[in-house]
């Protein structure tokens, strides 16, 4: 189910009452393990057996794991792992778009080739606990962590609703150890949890939804022939809706989470004002982007074997995250771009080490990163290279025929809130947002914390899914 | 990839200055370690009241929304959503696969009364139209569906029908689909919150109330259609009463159907049109045969319009190139609502619906033309009828 739903609200409503109960810690493990499957049965119950899967393999590779005396056994284990965890991956995610490409590359040499058309259904989040499950394995494997000591503690960290289907992508060691003892949201706790709620769902429900995608969408999914204005309000439209989708449900989640008494991590910190590439990704998909630093970029040699062995595992790791983010080489071409900026960033950095910025100087490069993301997110939003090139041009003013496409509304619109977002950004991007709420008087937290919560109910969601799910 | 420089250095409380006291590093700030357990801090604040004041706020706010909407004239109803749609499409799999299928676009839907109906054939009807919508791809999802064997009702409203437009096109797709998560959010919804609030109706939703104000016009767009219709929790709706309450409202919807009027007289090019419409009667008079060979009972019916809409129709779709082709194409019989003196003289407010009261009355009249002309058991030669049209 998604959280903005009223299926959820019930769902929601009836875990934290369970887990109010004074019940035995196991029971109420019990209980939370068998909420997060009825959470992902909601969905398409067959894809049950999936999580089972992974959760089973993973376990018990990582308990040959420990028990294996020779490396080449440990090495087996982990290839279980990893082949069982991408194979499922693979068949359910790329196994269409594989047999695409097989199937031009062998027409391209001539032969003719018609295989059936597998209409297989993605199961949803299968990207995001697939990582985490593998990161048990290989955090066992690369000896940074143990075992967890028992299936249901393992199992509700695959499981647990609040990160199962869209992140944050967790480890093992930052979850499994809150299960170890009992633990209950304080008072404090439960209302800032749902205060989190509240505004991650006001960003999915009111910005993302409501003004920001459809603005997108007459551009990005018409034949239309964008000018520049509509080029770039599209663009920067999709900008602020997948921003608001995606930490409006790492929000939620953490808020979902803290409401239960326990801890997840950040996800995002602000990320439309960071200066360089780098920055953006450490502000980004956090989760995504330090797993992927940590189970492909340094494994390929990081930065630890000259200049060259860098860059290629740079590259690696970003078309790679790119192909994680969806079966088309749209996907790969953006995230191609991010490697590309990421190794001119890391060039002009050795070239310029000693330079820094002024504060005009500085305001421009993050406006410079910024619209350059934006020049990547249109390659990420397109769902062909032809209709990603049309928007370029109309951002480039190379659309000369072009006729206006959004109504002054949408513009406005557009203008209002991405505005906002980046002036959201440059302001907390150097504090916390807990910071800020500390600070502020008790009747205006109330204030925006009601007008977000009125703003959800009116503006009446369709509970669309959100666009990490694909994913 | 991320460098060594943090994103969490550095990071100031927000008036004072100082290190902000809340500041966590994060997994871009540890790479290749195992990551520890996360911090999450509460704000220091007293949660306690802000909760209280933040729900009573909300309260007012939602209470004096509601308020504004019943004073425009809303009332409460049940929304006319996929799930609604699925509902009624699965009484076909659960044993009702012999009833009467009402299939067509809004006039058949806000045009037919379901209770009037079912007092007079005993049986509720499945309401299956969709307003703005062509009945092409339901017709052949139930084609295809050997479990329905019952009678089917088709609505033509000219425009739409032989236009193939598909407003609500996605609903098939939606019922094979629909999650149990789905199902269980149109359940709740359709007891708890639909019925008590007026607002709930996606023309009052914050976006759409926003976007209808008079902003400067940049791109000519066909106008959305406002609220139309109540509908009830079986999918029986009819006209809003405001049509003929409000004669502002009344022309708002009059314009919006000029607008849409005008457009359709621009677009697509004529030959385009025209081969469209050939399509749209072929496919039709495909899964029209499939249900005719085991058995159902087909009927056409092109329901009244009025004023400048009908004058639109009759001028853009000419009945012996819409009509007439359909009937020997298909070789089904069907009642054109003109050549029915009962059929005609109710009132239409905004040319296009027959108001709520008329509706009953219509729906009377439509059933006993049905029952005479074509399924009654004293019908006169139906498989003459379609003998002849063949």
């Amino acid at each position: 189910m998604v959280f903005n739903s009223l299926t959820f609200v019930v769902f929601f409503a009836c875990v934290l009452a369970l887990h109010a109960l004074p019940l035995p810690w196991t029971a109420k493990k019990i209980n939370l393990a068998v909420a997060s499957y009825l959470f992902y049965a909601a969905w398409n119950p067959p894809f049950v057996i999936l999580l089972w899967v992974s959760t089973v393999v993973d376990w018990y590779a990582a308990q040959g794991l420990v028990k294996a005396k020779r490396p080449t056994s440990r090495h087996a284990w982990m290839l279980l792992s990893v082949i069982a965890n991408l194979g499922m991956l693979g068949y359910f995610k790329y196994g269409q778009f594989l047999l695409d490409n097989f199937t031009s590359l062998i027409s391209a040499v001539g032969i003719a080739y018609h295989p059936a058309h597998y209409d297989i259904v993605l199961p949803v989040g299968i990207s995001f606990y697939t990582f985490a499950t593998m990161s048990y394995t290989l955090d066992v494997y690369l000896r940074r962590a143990t075992p967890a000591q028992n299936l249901l503690d393992y199992a509700l960290f695959v499981t647990f609703f609040p990160h199962l289907v869209a992140g944050p992508i967790m480890r093992p060691t930052e979850l499994v150890p809150q299960f170890a003892q009992p633990r209950r949201a304080t008072a404090e706790q439960l209302r800032f949890g749902l205060a989190l709620m509240t505004l991650g769902l006001f960003n999915k429900i009111v910005l993302a939804d409501s003004f920001l995608a459809s603005a997108a969408e007459r551009v990005y999914d018409s034949d239309k022939i964008p000018g520049a204005l509509d080029a770039w309000a599209a663009t920067l439209a999709f900008s602020g809706q997948i921003f608001c989708d995606f930490a409006g449900y790492s929000t939620t989640a953490i808020g979902a989470a803290l409401c239960l008494g326990f801890a997840m991590p950040d996800n995002f910190r602000f990320p439309y004002a960071a200066v360089g590439f780098s920055d953006f990704w450490r502000r980004w998909h956090i989760t995504l982007s330090s797993w992927l630093r940590d189970y492909l970029y340094i494994p390929l040699g990081g930065n630890r074997h000259g200049a060259r062995r860098t860059y290629a595992a740079l590259m690696a790791t970003m078309l790679l995250g790119g192909l994680w983010h969806g079966a088309n080489w749209t996907f790969v071409a953006w995230g191609g771009l991010h490697g590309v900026y990421l190794a001119a960033e890391r060039v002009l950095r050795v070239r310029f080490a000693n330079y820094r910025p002024g504060p005009l100087a500085f305001v421009a490069l993050g406006l410079l990163t910024y619209t350059l993301v934006n020049v990547t997110w249109v390659f990420f939003r397109a769902k062909t290279f032809g209709k990603a090139w049309v928007v370029l041009r109309g951002m480039f003013g190379q659309n000369a025929a072009a006729k206006p496409i959004l109504a002054t509304f949408s513009l406005l619109s557009v203008a209002a809130i991405v505005g906002g977002i980046l002036l959201t950004h440059w302001l907390m991007r150097a504090r916390t947002l807990e910071s800020v709420i500390a600070r502020a008087p008790a009747a205006a937290v109330s204030m925006i914390w009601a007008l977000m919560a009125f703003a959800i109910i009116i503006a009446q969601g369709a509970g669309n899914a959100f666009i990490y799910f694909q994913f | 990839m991320p460098s060594s420089t943090s994103s969490s250095d550095g990071l100031r409380d927000a008036r004072a200055g100082t290190p902000d006291r809340y500041a966590r590093q994060t997994a871009a700030d540890r790479p290749g370690v195992a990551q520890p357990v996360p911090v999450r801090p509460v704000p220091a604040q007293p949660w306690g009241r802000i909760l209280l004041g933040t729900v009573l706020l909300l309260v007012l706010l939602v209470a004096g929304w509601e308020e504004y909407w019943r004073a425009y004239g809303a009332r409460p109803g049940i929304a006319n959503t996929f799930g609604l749609w699925s509902i009624q499409r699965r009484r076909i799999d659960a044993g009702e696969g012999a009833a009467t299928v009402l299939l067509g676009d809004s006039r058949l839907y806000f045009d037919i009364h379901l209770p009037v109906w079912e007092r007079l054939d005993g049986r509720r009807p499945i309401q299956l139209s969709f307003e703005g919508t062509a009945p092409l791809p339901v017709l052949e999802d139930l084609a295809a569906d050997p479990k329905f064997t019952g009678r089917l009702l088709i609505g033509v409203a000219p425009d739409v029908f032989f236009s193939g437009f598909k407003f609500r096109g996605a609903a098939v797709g939606y019922a094979r689909k629909e999650s149990p998560s789905q199902r269980i959010g149109q359940w709740l919804s359709m007891h708890f919150i639909e019925p008590y609030f007026a607002f709930d109706d996606p023309d009052y939703a914050l976006q759409t109330v926003l976007a209808r104000q008079p902003w400067p016009v940049r791109v000519h767009q066909r106008l959305p259609v406002r609220k139309l219709a109540m509908t009830e929790s079986d999918r029986n709706t009819y006209l809003w009463s405001k049509l003929e309450t409000d004669p502002e409202y009344r022309t708002i919807i009059r314009n919006t159907w000029l607008n849409h009027m005008q457009r359709w007289d621009d677009e697509p090019p004529p030959a385009a049109a025209l081969k469209n419409e050939k399509e749209q009667i072929e496919r039709t008079a495909h899964a029209v045969a499939k249900l005719r060979a085991r058995g159902v009972k087909v009927l056409f019916v092109r329901m009244p319009s009025d004023g400048a809409y009908l004058e639109f129709e009759n001028r853009k779709y000419p009945r012996a190139r819409t009509w007439d082709a359909l009937l020997a194409a298909s070789g089904v019989p069907g009642i054109y609502f003109a050549d029915y003196p009962e059929l005609q003289g109710y009132e239409l407010p905004e040319w296009s619906h027959i108001k709520h009261s008329d509706a009953e009355r219509f729906t009377g009249e439509l059933y006993k033309v049905i029952q005479r002309d074509f399924w009654g058991p004293n019908a006169p030669g139906v498989s003459a009828k379609a003998s002849a049209a063949r």
